[in-house]
């Protein structure tokens, strides 16, 4: 037995060695440009879940249109430049907001040593969604001015009636309630997104914020640096993802937390987002349209030499004096491999360029449903010479003028961007106020007038969840958004939802249904198994001795005494007997 | 040999092993070997990885109340305590209930029900960590409430309302404090006790309490029926009897059971990770918002870790693991030197 467990091993090493052998032979495999994947393997991602709606939507259209696979993991932007980086780290491609190696930044996260690109795939806002009510109604409106949400997030301001906050509401009757800042408690793209504006433009309160949090400066400067784990001060409430934060604004109860998220959010979740105050004076919505304004002024980096070739610097953004701008837009990258390296192969180089080709062109239709705004031509032209670099990828020239994307047109300008509706004057900083909703509470207004004031704000992506809805309010308000004509080739949307329970299904009559049978499966499950276990073996004792009843015998194991009149009669006298 | 009585030799006793017995005794003896060398395997990998930040962070690891490796500014103060606050709430919230439920099952429960109710413990055990996180999250912490007016209008009490009740009315006892709470002020929202110590801790309470009770019951039912019935006759009602043998013959195998379910709860990750706000202060007021632990801390992390980072993570892993390791080996002697342990090692 020790001999051939030993003649086993002896084989299995020698088979080892040969794997190791053949392994090491052909590891060095330079992909030539030429070469084409033979099959569409799965992929998997990992990264932001700032951009995942749109991701995870684009994949689930990829697969039932064309059954190509691709997993996404929305676990956060530095989990996703992390598992890219790491040579078994399983990621074919990752997302992330902010580029390795940010400048200003309070990590190191230093480059990769895998060959990669950067490739734009989707501009957003990152909005404030609120949770507040005002006698018993859910306050729908909120403004805020740039310092004013930057001392929100800084723990300067903590109180909802602040004078500041007042000042940027004229027509709410602010109450005394303690302002909750809900942050990531996971590395975030969102997060450094934040906090990137906030120490550009408001470097007081930053400063603020570091002292509190105790971290240091860095480059030079006392500021502490751009960072993707925003610090938890007291009073603060930290929740993984994009979903948690968004789950926990949106708990009804938990009025007076305020969190910092993707549009598209705020809109799944039905949540109203605060308008922020831009350089022009207008207070604006990240829709579809405010945020291609305002990336008008996005710098680019154009330098294609550059391990940071199209990469964002956002500085002129955040002040862009187009009154239509929402200063918080950005756009999300996703990192393409290169190389035939790190475990990625050319049928998966094959996949992940026809799906980054499919969401470049197509899948820029659903960026305004999903609450998102649509990449520009330029980019997405950039975005398409990056797909090349991708080994194993098809060739085949997408046809860009096809593309049907809201921001192209003929003379080569924005369409999204010019189009966009102008600011309404109620939104100018001043004595009025709109009443109108926001974000995913569009259509509730905040004071009693909802009259004509659904379609007046012409938000594009004003009614999310209702794909119909928002074409008619896009074609008769900015036009921008869904044009009818595509929408024979448009997949349906369904945005993705943040994770919360249905509790209103309480009084649904299906719901009702559906938790009866739950629970009587789940009474089954317990109820059951001992029942039939206890009806198995009566059977059996009776066929041995039939004369004998089993209750009695199971009543012999635990004798039953009466104990209540015995110790009657002796607790009266206890010491006379023992003395006697 | 024969007239050398006087003094007694023991006899050595030899035992020849059967052909069967030696590979019988070679592989049960290899198995347990191979168990003890994965255990210390586990913790000489944590003390191999987390060397490096070890050694970066010398004694102030211990002392620390702050995560931020990439700085150099790291430690386990807060998380360590905070661990083991959680442990703690969920082992006083947890321990009561099973020692009730084990007892009642034991001793009270009619023959009828017996089975039917160690199948529902045992089924409670076998609820997966995620399940109960999500339930706390969504339906224990908040209640539930009607989603369709915006008054927040609750069907039943969630967790925050206890919370709130305790602060309100027991507030004077310093572990009970919540810093800004004001119990006369009705605009104060059910936020600051969201996300805390005591949500986690008996949301944990409840995922530990099958186990304990199961090793109580199991040392309930071993309680000797001669010492029973003696007590019987000597005219003790049943709740005498049991508090003068079931629970005397018990006691360590309830000691025993806490500190299993003890040991679990120092571990859980998942739950805890669902529900709290993690915090890198010392937080010892329970039932204010904001806790952390070490594997919360470890799942949190890990995946978007830098290499240092990644070692940081293991020596609070590293830390985890011995006092586990401690808990553990101190339920076990508990055990093993009772009485009833002693019958049933």
């Amino acid at each position: 037995m020790f001999k051939r467990n030993f003649a086993a091993a002896v084989l299995s090493a020698l088979a080892v060695v040969g794997i190791v052998g053949s392994g090491a032979g052909s590891a060095p495999a330079e992909a030539r440009p030429m070469d084409v994947g033979a099959s569409y393997a799965t992929i998997s991602g990992i990264g932001s879940t700032w951009s995942a709606n749109a991701i995870q939507q684009w994949a689930r259209n990829v697969l039932s249109n064309y059954q190509w696979k691709v997993n996404y993991s929305d676990a956060g932007s530095s989990a996703g430049r992390q598992a890219f980086a790491l040579p078994n780290g399983g990621a074919d491609f990752a997302v992330s907001e902010i580029p390795y190696a940010l400048k200003n930044s309070d990590s190191v996260d230093p480059v990769p040593a895998r060959q990669f690109a950067y490739m734009p795939i989707v501009a957003g806002g990152t909005s404030f969604m609120y949770n507040l009510v005002i006698g018993g109604k859910r306050v729908t409106n909120l403004r805020l001015g740039g310092a004013t949400v930057s001392k929100i997030f800084a723990g300067a301001i903590t109180k909802w009636n602040d004078p500041a906050i007042a000042a940027d509401n004229p027509s709410l009757a602010l109450p005394a309630i303690t302002i909750v800042p809900v942050v990531r408690s996971d590395g975030s793209g969102t997060s450094a997104q934040l906090t990137a504006w906030m120490r550009s433009q408001f470097p007081d309160v930053y400063a603020g914020l570091c002292q509190k949090a105790h971290k240091p400066g860095v480059g030079g400067s006392s500021l502490c640096g751009i960072t993707s784990n925003f610090p938890a001060l007291p009073g603060f409430k930290a929740q993984s993802g994009s979903n948690g934060v968004a789950g926990y604004v949106a708990q009804p109860q938990y009025v007076g937390s305020i969190t910092y998220v993707e549009y598209s959010y705020a809109l799944n979740s039905h949540f109203p987002v605060a308008k922020i105050l831009n350089t022009a004076g207008y207070y604006t919505e990240p829709t579809a349209g405010n945020v291609a304004v305002a990336l008008l002024k996005a710098q680019i980096n154009q330098d294609q030499s550059s391990t940071d070739y199209l990469t964002q610097i956002l500085g002129a953004v955040y002040t862009n004096p187009d009154p239509r701008t929402y200063p918080l837009s950005s756009y999300s990258y996703m990192l393409v491999p290169t190389a035939l390296e790190y475990g990625f192969t050319l049928n998966k180089g094959k996949t992940l360029a026809a799906f980054a080709n499919y969401f470049l062109c197509q899948g820029q239709q659903d960026a305004d449903v999903l609450g998102y705004s649509a990449l520009p031509i330029n980019l997405v032209q950039a975005g398409l010479d990056q797909v090349l670099k991708i080994p194993g990828g098809d060739p085949t020239t997408v046809n860009i003028a096809k593309c049907n994307n809201p921001t192209f047109s003929s003379d080569g300008s924005n369409k999204l961007a010019t189009t966009a509706p102008q600011p309404q004057a109620c939104d100018k900083q001043g004595k009025t106020q709109c009443a109108t909703g926001t974000g995913g509470a569009a259509n509730i207004s905040t004071s009693g007038s909802n009259g004509g004031s659904s379609g007046s704000t012409g938000s594009s992506g004003s009614s999310s969840g209702n794909p119909s809805d928002g074409g008619t309010v896009g074609s008769s308000g900015s036009g921008a958004s869904v044009s009818g004509g595509s929408s024979d080739t448009r997949p349906l949307t369904v945005a993705g939802k943040p994770m919360t329970i249905p509790t209103s299904s309480v009084t649904a009559t299906p719901g009702l249904i559906a938790a009866a049978v739950a629970v009587l499966l789940v009474l089954g499950a317990i109820f059951v198994p001992p029942i039939m276990s206890r009806l198995r073996p009566r059977d059996r004792p009776r066929n041995v001795s039939p004369t004998r009843p089993r209750r009695r015998a199971t009543k012999s194991a635990i004798p039953k005494v009466h104990l209540q009149s015995v110790r009657r009669e002796r607790a009266p006298t206890p010491s006379s007997t023992e003395g006697s | 040999m024969s007239g050398d009585l006087l003094v007694d030799q023991p006899r050595t006793l030899t035992t020849k092993h059967d052909r069967s017995d030696v590979p019988f005794r070679l592989g049960t003896r290899s198995a347990s070997f191979v168990v003890l060398g994965i255990m210390s395997l586990a913790g000489v990998f944590l003390l191999v990885q987390g060397g490096q930040a070890l050694g970066a962070d010398g004694p102030k690891f211990l002392t620390t109340q702050a995560w931020d490796p990439n700085s150099g500014v790291f430690g386990i103060a807060a998380v360590l305590l905070g661990t083991i606050f959680i442990a703690l709430t969920a082992i006083v919230v947890a321990v009561p209930l099973a020692a009730g439920t084990a007892l009642y099952i034991s001793e009270y429960a009619p023959r009828q029900i017996k089975q039917t109710l160690v199948t529902l413990v045992d089924l409670m055990a076998a609820v997966p960590s995620v399940v109960y996180g999500l339930w706390g999250l969504f339906l224990f912490q908040p209640g539930i409430q009607d989603s369709t007016r915006a008054d927040a209008h609750q069907i039943t009490p969630g967790a925050v309302d206890v919370s709130q009740f305790l602060a309100t009315w027991l507030g004077w006892i310093p572990i009970f404090h919540v810093d800004g709470f004001n119990p006369s002020d009705p605009l104060t929202t059910k936020t600051i006790f969201t996300a805390s110590t005591f949500i986690a801790g008996v949301v944990v309470a409840m995922m530990v309490a099958p186990i304990i009770c199961s090793i109580m019951r199991e040392v309930f039912t071993q309680a000797p029926i001669g010492e029973r019935e003696g007590a019987l006759a000597l005219g003790a009602t049943r709740w005498g009897m049991i508090r003068s043998v079931v629970l005397p013959f018990g006691r360590a195998g309830m000691i025993g059971g806490t500190m299993l379910g003890l040991g679990r709860a120092l571990g859980e990750t998942i739950a805890v990770y669902l529900i709290i706000s993690p915090i890198f202060t010392i937080q010892p007021h329970i039932l204010q918002s904001g806790a952390n632990s070490i594997s919360a801390l470890i799942a949190l992390r890990y995946s978007e870790a830098s290499p240092f980072e990644i070692s940081a993570l293991m020596a609070a892993g590293l830390a985890l693991f011995i006092m586990t390791l401690i808990v553990n080996f101190g339920a076990s002697l508990i055990i093993s030197r009772s009485r009833s342990g002693a019958s049933s090692d």
